[in-house]
């Protein structure tokens, strides 16, 4: 997994992992809030098996790993994968906002930043996500960023005593340009003649 | 890892891959009869990393994998993949290499005997794939080990001046035919 770099949001910014950050995403992942409501992303692990798995994640190169920041303070981490160099596309295969931060907005913000960025920067055609079936805050971003069903897997997750269903979504960029293209740009004009020397 | 050796109907098998199968998939995934559904027919398709593929699979405890036989010749393989063991979920695939011998059945015993393991070896909850729509052989083949459409991924590629949609489908012992 490659480390992503910055993009901002309105209140948010996606930046560059570091180290520093492993502790706490050790303990979000022990955290029963986000692990009923994500898939988990590593388990719970020591301090030095998390570094090696920081090592790894940096070698990969279609996988990206953003940690997410509120005024200078960790929030949250994105991951997710590029699809190859003759499919072009990202799957998003973790977006958690830390358990104590949730209902303040930071998941929309952030997740609107990273897909001005997927669409409006890198020009990909398409971007997936799987959300769980009962995950209403997620399937409530990604309808208002105008994700679409297109399969529903069944009694894909255990917990609780009982399963989930996961439902697989899709936007391509014609939804986003019709939706955010007017408004959401990753620069805000076209780059002035002079601007550069 | 690599499955033990299940004798089907037919003459068909599901055998552990050896080395030599393994190099066998490069000449396989290159050939555009095989590959209109597969990749993009090119990558690292050395010997050297062939080898490296094969140490690899048989150490990776994520994924089941065998060669397919028919009158005991290595035709294709199959196996489930990235196998998550707390969900008891993985997705599956086939490749039958020997496109002179497509229309025989081959794919169809194969996923029969792969799919049984699932149930009764591996003890799986579920198994998932991604067909294209357009490969009927393959879709039908799933479909006849009680696969069920979950869901229909539209322009999932293109080839040869069209887009081409995939089926989502997916399996539980439930939904298996065979009672044995």
């Amino acid at each position: 997994m490659a480390l992503g770099g910055t993009i901002r949001g309105k209140k948010t910014t996606l930046r560059l992992p570091a180290e520093a950050d492993l502790e706490t995403f050790n303990r979000w992942m022990a955290d029963m809030r986000a692990r009923r409501a994500h898939r988990v992303w590593h388990e719970p692990a020591m301090p030095a098996t998390w570094k090696e798995r920081f090592k790894e994640i940096a070698k990969e190169k279609m996988d990206v790993l953003w940690s997410i920041d509120v005024d200078g303070r960790l929030v949250g981490f994105a991951t997710g994968s590029f699809w190859s160099v003759t499919e072009l596309g990202f799957t998003l295969r973790q977006f958690l906002i830390d358990p104590d931060e949730w209902r303040k907005g930071h998941g929309f913000d952030a997740a609107l930043a990273l897909h001005r960025y997927l669409f409006d920067y890198l020009n990909l055609p398409r971007v997936g996500v799987e959300v769980r079936a009962d995950n209403v805050a997620a399937l409530r971003i990604a309808e208002r960023l105008g994700y679409v069903e297109y399969a529903r897997g069944h009694e894909v997750y255990y917990r609780d005593g009982a399963y989930v269903d996961e439902i697989q979504l899709f936007m391509g960029k014609d939804a986003w340009n019709e939706r955010w293209g007017a408004t959401e740009r990753e620069y805000a004009s076209p780059l002035a003649a002079d601007a550069t020397r | 890892m690599f499955g033990p050796r299940l004798d089907g109907d037919g003459g068909i098998s599901l055998v552990p891959p050896t080395l030599e199968h393994f190099k066998l998939h490069i000449q396989w995934i290159v050939q555009p009869e095989v590959g209109r559904f597969w990749g993009p027919r090119f990558g690292e398709l050395t010997e050297e990393r062939q080898e490296e593929r094969f140490k690899k699979t048989g150490e990776d405890d994520t994924q089941i994998m065998w060669t397919i036989a028919y009158q005991d010749e290595p035709v294709g393989w199959t196996g489930i993949f990235d196998i998550d063991w707390v969900r008891r979920d993985g997705e599956s695939g086939i490749i039958i290499g020997r496109h002179d011998l497509f229309g025989r059945g081959i794919a169809s015993e194969a996923v029969r005997l792969r799919t049984g393991f699932a149930w009764r070896e591996m003890r799986l909850h579920r198994v998932h794939n991604w067909i294209a729509l357009a490969n009927r052989g393959s879709r039908r083949a799933n479909e006849k080990s009680g696969y069920k459409q979950m869901g229909v991924y539209r322009k999932s590629f293109f080839r040869s001046g069209e887009w081409y949609d995939e089926w989502l489908g997916e399996a539980y012992p439930h939904t298996f035919p065979d009672p044995d």
